[in-house]
């Protein structure tokens, strides 16, 4: 599949930013630095991501308000055959248009280019299932994985390339439905699909899907673990087999579940620390606090409070001594600050407003109001 | 697939550097220099370690509050009120100690912690004032000295120490000392805009806040702290305008100031680059003008088949201006 988007400025991009990151760090001079953006020239538009995001959103709005326009000239009797066919135009004129804006003004993930290329997957959608209205759940995936990734092929879209990953796990967990004994194997099955798939895309060093691969990356390292995890296999194996229980009833292979539940993040942490892969580390730790949660919700003795406490403790006081531990670096890790923050005029105004509404709000002064209750716990009380 | 081979081969630092030393941007000692650094370079767990100390400080805090609320009548109030009043204090004194002298300017406190620090003492300063009222009621009903003493606290903090959050939680005070809400995503879930009393107080003050923002900019007082002023002022502004519009209510007055901070929010964007101002300026204007045009057809029939020619066009124009933002206000790079 040819490629949609011009990859030598692609690649230059990514030349840019290493030398970027090289400049900050003083290993390049300011004139070396304009020298590489001359030798290395990309024209690409790309505002920043509040452009981006109105350039999305108004992207959308002006295709579905295109197929009404259309379709006021071609309904005809409205009937199942015409809409077909107003999908198929829209479909074609949204394709026509990504192609010429990505040619004309360089759009490379712009929010634009993203919107059309979503508005023409959807518009493809209607034919397939106003002509295919009874099929099974699997041949539908089938027919969306082969669009989704003919895009991805073409886009490197990463939503295009999530689904694509997403569909093919739906895809896997609808046949193995289909025979009493895949029930029972399908955790085991979603474990290995993942490992494999995650396995091909680390061959992947195209720079023209870094970021897809990267996205495929996190997917596919977190099905995986939530394919071993013990809260999940155990409430899905109830849901599944229709038990109408109060309780998820105790499942077969316990251990085994108990292990990896454990296992998987720990080996997460460790491999994403050793070999520096901060995706690693990151799935590694979310897939932790999941863990501690699965614990939790079986067996801990405590009340969510005292809960909170511990893990806030923990929490604190772990990240404290890292902090302090890795004053000067050691072992190849470090807490040096990288990067600038983009967003931290932001950051700063949603932090305080999580922390802090003054007494007197909403002109009730209860003590407990609003300090206490909000904060990501997931908690009621 | 034939497109699969394409996959495998990409490029890496070893690469990157040959092609410098090809062009002659860099020599050959120079590349190896690179490569050694990002051979040795560490690996930073700068925002995974920030993110954990949040979090924690977060979850703490709803726990320990949960059971010290549970536990009131075994501990004691003094005890309690003690506790959160010997931490604050300390919170504060450390800000203190290690703050650097006051400046116009940004000041930047090399103390990893002490931003930190600060947010924290200004939160447990809320909590043990909370409590106070609860417990002894020392405000009576007085809520208005409540709120504007922990106010004026937070914008001397916020000028003392040049702290951008205890600022945000300094306007969020002022806003609720007038019986508004200010933050950004619950700015018209939790605002009462049916009282038209409140609704003119939130555009004057959002317009006042505005004002300020761009005075410190001008007057070169702090001005970073003008986009703080401006995008939490603003949107409050804009956003009570757009309920007066709705709600008909001196609703010319409303739609024109509603235009005029549309305007103010894309010159902003024009003069600091600061390109939320423009999404915000040209998503504001456009409802506002589109409820102008659409206000004014009476006919359900015209107004479906004028909306689908209107949204149409309206919206491919603004993507074309947003495509061309630069070229439009003139912006050189």
């Amino acid at each position: 599949m040819k490629k949609a988007y011009n990859e030598t400025w692609i690649e230059n991009l990514h030349i840019l930013n290493k030398a970027e990151h090289w400049s900050a760090k003083k290993l390049l001079t300011k004139e070396q630095l304009e020298q590489v953006e001359k030798a290395f020239p990309q024209h690409f538009y790309r505002p920043g991501i509040f452009v981006k995001i109105g350039l999305f959103i108004f992207t959308l709005i002006a295709c579905s308000f295109a197929s009404g326009f259309i379709s006021m000239f071609i309904i005809g009797d409205g009937g199942q055959q015409n809409i077909s066919i107003i999908s198929l135009f829209c479909m074609t004129g949204f394709i026509f248009f990504l192609e010429f804006l990505i040619k004309s003004r360089g759009l490379y993930h712009s929010g634009t280019d993203n919107a059309l290329l979503y508005a023409a997957m959807g518009a493809a959608a209607i034919p397939i299932l106003s002509f295919f209205p009874d099929m099974q759940v699997w041949q539908y995936c089938m027919l969306s994985i082969a669009v989704s990734f003919a895009a991805t092929l073409r886009y490197a879209d990463l939503l295009a390339a999530a689904g694509s990953f997403l569909v093919l796990i739906l895809m896997l967990g609808d046949i193995m439905m289909k025979f009493p004994i895949g029930k029972a194997i399908l955790p085991f099955a979603v474990m290995i699909l993942s490992a494999l798939v995650y396995m091909v895309v680390r061959q992947i060093k195209s720079t023209y899907y870094y970021d897809c691969r990267k996205l495929i990356e996190i997917l596919s390292l977190a099905t995986f673990y939530l394919g071993g995890n013990y809260l999940v296999v155990r409430e899905g194996n109830a849901l599944l087999n229709d038990l109408n229980l109060p309780f998820a009833p105790q499942i077969p292979f316990a251990p085994v579940f108990y292990f990896l539940t454990l296992g998987i993040p720990i080996a997460y942490i460790f491999f994403g620390l050793k070999r520096h892969d901060r995706i690693l580390l990151i799935t590694g730790l979310l897939a932790f606090a999941l863990s501690v949660y699965t614990y939790k919700h079986y067996f801990s003795p405590f009340t969510p409070a005292q809960e909170l406490v511990m893990a806030g403790i923990a929490m604190i006081i772990l990240s404290a001594a890292m902090i302090k531990y890795l004053h000067t670096p050691k072992h190849g890790l470090s807490d040096e600050q990288e990067g600038k923050r983009r967003l931290g005029n932001l950051e700063a105004i949603l932090v305080a407003q999580h922390l802090g509404q003054t007494p007197g709000d909403d002109g009730n002064v209860e003590f407990g109001d609003g300090n206490f209750g909000g904060g990501g716990a997931g908690e009621t009380y | 697939m034939p497109a699969l081979p394409i996959l495998f081969h990409g490029m890496n630092t070893q690469t990157i550097l040959k092609a410098f030393v090809d062009r002659a941007v860099i020599s050959d000692e120079q590349a190896s220099i690179i490569a050694d650094y990002e051979k040795k370079k560490a690996f930073s767990l700068h925002w995974e370690l920030r993110s954990i100390l949040y979090l924690g400080i977060v979850l703490f805090s709803s726990g320990i509050g949960v059971i010290i609320y549970e536990n009131i009548d075994t501990i004691g109030h003094q005890v309690i009120i003690a506790l959160i009043a010997a931490f604050t204090a300390w919170c504060f004194y450390y800000t203190y100690k290690h703050a650097l002298p006051y400046s116009h300017q940004k000041v930047n406190n090399p103390r990893k912690l002490a931003d930190y620090v600060l947010l924290l003492g200004c939160t447990t300063f809320l909590i043990l004032e909370g409590y106070l009222q609860f417990q002894y009621n020392i405000f009576g009903t007085r809520y208005g000295l409540a709120i504007i003493i922990p106010t004026l606290i937070f914008f001397f903090c916020a000028y003392r120490f040049d702290h951008k959050g205890a600022l945000s939680l300094a306007i969020t005070g002022l806003a609720s000392w007038l019986g508004l809400t200010v933050a950004p995503l619950a700015v018209l879930s939790q605002n009462d805009f049916t009282d038209s009393r409140l609704l003119a107080t939130a555009v004057i003050l959002g317009s006042i806040l505005c004002v300020v923002g761009w005075a410190s900019e001008k007057k070169n007082i702090k001005p970073h702290f003008a986009f703080t002023y401006i995008f939490l002022g603003g949107n409050l502004a804009v956003l009570a305008a757009m309920t007066g519009i709705f709600s008909d209510r001196a609703e010319f007055i409303y739609m024109l100031l509603g235009l005029t901070l549309s305007a103010f929010f894309v010159q902003r964007a024009r003069l600091t680059q600061s390109l939320i101002f423009l999404l915000m300026g040209v998503v504001y204007g456009y409802i506002i003008i589109t409820h102008l045009i659409f206000s004014n057809i009476v006919s359900a029939d015209a107004s479906v088949v004028f909306g689908t020619f209107y949204f149409t066009f309206t919206s491919i124009g603004v993507v074309y201006f947003l495509l061309h933002f630069k070229k439009f206000l003139g912006i050189k790079k």
